[in-house]
């Protein structure tokens, strides 16, 4: 898509595939548990939230342009705070606990906004990712090693989560909340990343210094993405925890954190759907291949993920949409002319 | 490996059922009318009684599960051959929880609410039995039951534990390396869970029967430099190292305490999750003298558990051994106990199956017989003290008589 000849394809109507992909999903997702037996609504449930924790790093790397290494810390805090908030203190409410998450993947994230991007210093992606790998870990390890929230074993035996007296057990209703939170969250990410301040973000993603000359605050509008993506981590991990049953330092680990950046590579990154799908698909082939290859999966499952991502940069995505549609376009119909600069240097 | 999913695949499970089929005809023809007429619930008759091994066949702790995994099948096999239970056969279905708590709870569910299994066996490590009980218990309504030693104090209804407790391993143990090691001891260890509950409990005997500890000392679980500690332990005049550092960083300090000459100057190591397994780690020469104490060893040679050795390496080798540490031999017991309740109840159900579990009993195993203790959901059994001579274990003390678990009570 960087040959000059693409230019002219701004001339030509874009046929859009993504509102369909994204309408399609959506409704197979709704019907869906009417079709499958319980143990694939508990799958897709979980797919879902790790589908909200994939979204949170694609807004931050396919947006932002932030590699962090960290989603997973907001995600495992949220998960252990809401889980000792129902072991220690007995509150369940899912009003009360989700908002909680929420606000501990925030207040986590903006506290490492504030070491590893509001620095005086402009930080380079690596510095960035190195110090969310880096925070992710140290927690990692001082849970392992706290008894008070079971070290290396974990909260085990959460409640469920209620709702008025009622207890959203795991199965379709928690299927339905973690669908509706999910497609809550994702359209509000698609007016976002479509605003005035997703221009910016696009802007940013590109050419950094440019937007700076602009007189944008880079670092304060990076921080902002940064722990508004810590924010829905942080209600992923409160939704994993009740809906898994326990929380434990795998929730907070860099491995996970790696994962979800496989997710998003994997699926599309820059593309919200792609997030999604990527968690989807990963998730999927994970299970398959370790119910039919019991001691080789890991390797093929690798070896797959690998040639994807060497041969697709653009992801999953990349096989059904166009790169211009991929990137997108700001402003009216018509208004393209900033979108094809965008096309030529794709992430 | 896999027994349970080709049934999914219709090509080969048409093929499959077919050769049953023709086979039982053969075998109806072969025997005459009678003996399949006045017996409605053949073999193949009936639905099978499905049994879920969740274990780690991959990822770190793989050297545990697929001796875990392989005891399960043979033990099923076995008992299929035998004509299966309550006169219907065993399906085993294995699933890799790839010693990954994330992945594992979705692979216990679908033994759970697919598979609908009518009980679980598997889990290794405890963070892995705490992320999958609660999907099994109590969201699941399934029977449990977790094989590998370990720090105790799981008292979860329908959870059962076959593995040795901190009491099983220490109660005959300590007062032993007391008399054949000396009374002051150290306690270099892996700051997880494990180390500092069976430290408690150790310290406890140590206090009880007349000895000392002069440390007690935790380091990360991927710690490798010990020198400050050896030093401690060679300048204190300790005389029992009672070790739970685990791998990789366990050969480091076995070495750096060797080359100090511990052992030379009459010290006594001991390790109470070191099996014949784990005697491969470091050279034999660094851990003369090593002592453990474990439900079984090789060596204590007994006809039973020579034949089932020799029955195991005939079906899977000698690359994973089938041995106490990783949970094998609980393994072996949790599922000869589990058929022993399942045909006192005459179901699978849950509720009778868990109370006959709760005073079952078998007369023979790996390290001889055992039984559950009423009550506490743990087992009582014979432990023995192995000491390591050129690479290879000597029994030194056997239990007189099962030693209790202590758990529950």
């Amino acid at each position: 898509m960087s040959q000059p000849t693409d230019l002219s394809a701004s001339s030509r109507p874009l046929r859009k595939v993504i509102p369909w992909l994204e309408l399609a999903i959506l409704g197979a997702s709704l019907i869906l548990p009417a079709f499958t037996d319980d143990f694939w609504t508990l799958f897709l449930t979980r797919v879902f939230i790790l589908g909200l924790l994939a979204l949170s790093f694609d807004l931050v790397w396919g947006y932002a342009g932030i590699l962090s290494f960290g989603q997973a810390l907001f995600f495992g805090m949220a998960g252990y705070c809401t889980a000792l908030l129902a072991t220690e203190v007995g509150i369940t409410s899912v009003l009360v606990l989700l908002p909680v998450a929420g606000l501990v993947g925030l207040i986590v994230s903006l506290i490492l906004a504030f070491i590893v991007i509001l620095g005086r210093r402009v930080p380079s992606t690596v510095f960035v990712a190195l110090g969310t790998l880096t925070g992710s870990y140290v927690v990692e390890r001082l849970a392992r090693g706290w008894s008070y929230v079971g070290g290396q074993n974990g909260i085990p035996s959460l409640p469920r989560l209620t709702l008025a007296n009622h207890e959203i057990a795991e199965g379709v209703w928690f299927y339905y909340m973690a669908l509706g939170i999910l497609v809550g969250v994702y359209v509000a990410l698609k007016f976002l990343t479509r605003s005035q301040l997703g221009l910016v973000l696009a802007g940013i993603r590109q050419h950094e210094t440019r937007i700076t000359f602009f007189g944008y605050r880079v670092q304060h509008v990076k921080g902002i993405i940064f722990a508004l993506a810590g924010f829905i981590a942080g209600l992923a991990g409160g939704m994993y925890a009740f809906h898994e049953g326990y929380v434990g330092p795998g929730q907070l680990s860099p491995v996970l954190s790696t994962q979800v950046v496989l997710y998003v590579l994997f699926g599309g990154v820059g593309t919200l759907i792609g997030a999604v799908v990527g968690a989807g698909v990963i998730e999927y082939l994970t299970f398959m291949l370790s119910e039919q290859y019991q001691r080789l999966w890991p390797i093929f499952l690798g070896l797959l993920l690998l040639v994807i991502i060497m041969f697709r940069p653009t992801g999953l995505i990349g096989f059904l949409v166009s790169g211009r549609e991929r990137i997108g376009s700001f402003g009216r119909p018509g208004d393209s002319a900033p979108e094809n600069d965008a096309a030529k240097n794709p992430p | 490996m896999r027994n349970d999913d080709r049934s999914k695949r219709p090509l080969s499970a048409s093929r499959r059922l077919f050769l049953q089929r023709s086979s039982l005809l053969t075998g109806m023809i072969a025997l005459g009318g009678g003996s399949y007429l006045y017996n409605p619930k053949g073999v193949w008759a009936a639905d099978p009684i499905k049994v879920g091994i969740a274990t780690d066949l991959t990822g770190a702790i793989s050297w545990g599960g697929i001796p875990n995994s392989q005891v399960a099948k043979m033990v099923i096999d076995e008992i299929n051959k035998g004509g299966g239970l309550l006169g219907r056969p065993l399906q085993m279905i294995l699933e890799d929880t790839a010693t990954n708590e994330q992945l594992a709870v979705t692979k216990v569910r679908k033994l759970v609410t697919q598979d609908k299994v009518d009980v679980v066996f598997g889990g290794i490590t405890s963070s892995m039995r705490n992320a999958i009980k609660d999907t099994i218990v109590n969201r699941g309504k399934t029977l449990y039951i977790y094989p590998q030693l370990y720090e105790g104090k799981e008292c979860t209804p329908y959870l059962f534990c076959t593995g040795p407790t901190p009491a099983q391993q220490c109660d005959t143990f300590i007062p032993w390396l007391i008399k054949n090691g000396g009374k002051k001891f150290y306690l270099p260890s892996a700051d997880y869970v494990w180390p500092h509950t069976l430290n408690a409990y150790a310290r406890d005997v140590i206090v009880k029967n007349g000895g000392e500890v002069i440390g007690e000392e935790y380091f990360p679980v991927d710690h490798n430099e010990y020198s400050a500690t050896v030093n401690k332990i060679m300048s204190s005049g300790v005389n029992v190292v009672f070790n739970t550092t685990i791998p990789p960083g366990v050969a480091a300090f076995f070495k750096q305490l060797n080359e100090a000459g511990f052992q030379k100057k009459g010290g006594r190591l001991s390790c109470v999750y070191y099996d014949e397994n784990a005697l491969g780690i470091t050279p034999a020469h660094e851990i003369e003298g090593l002592a453990s104490c474990l439900d079984y060893f090789k060596a204590i040679n007994d006809p039973f558990g020579n034949q089932l050795q020799a029955e195991y390496g005939k079906l899977f080798g000698d690359k994973n051994p089938f041995t106490a540490g990783s949970g094998a031999t609980g393994m072996y017991r949790g599922i000869k106990l589990w058929e022993v309740a399942v045909k006192e109840a005459k179901s699978v159900k849950r509720e009778p199956v868990a109370a006959a579990l709760d005073h079952a009993k078998i007369s023979d195993g790996p390290g001889g017989g055992c039984e559950m203790v009423p009550g506490t959901r743990h087992v009582k059994m014979n432990m023995y003290t192995a000491v390591s001579k050129g690479g290879k274990y000597e029994i030194v003390e056997k239990s007189k008589g099962p030693v209790m678990p202590g758990e529950c009570a």
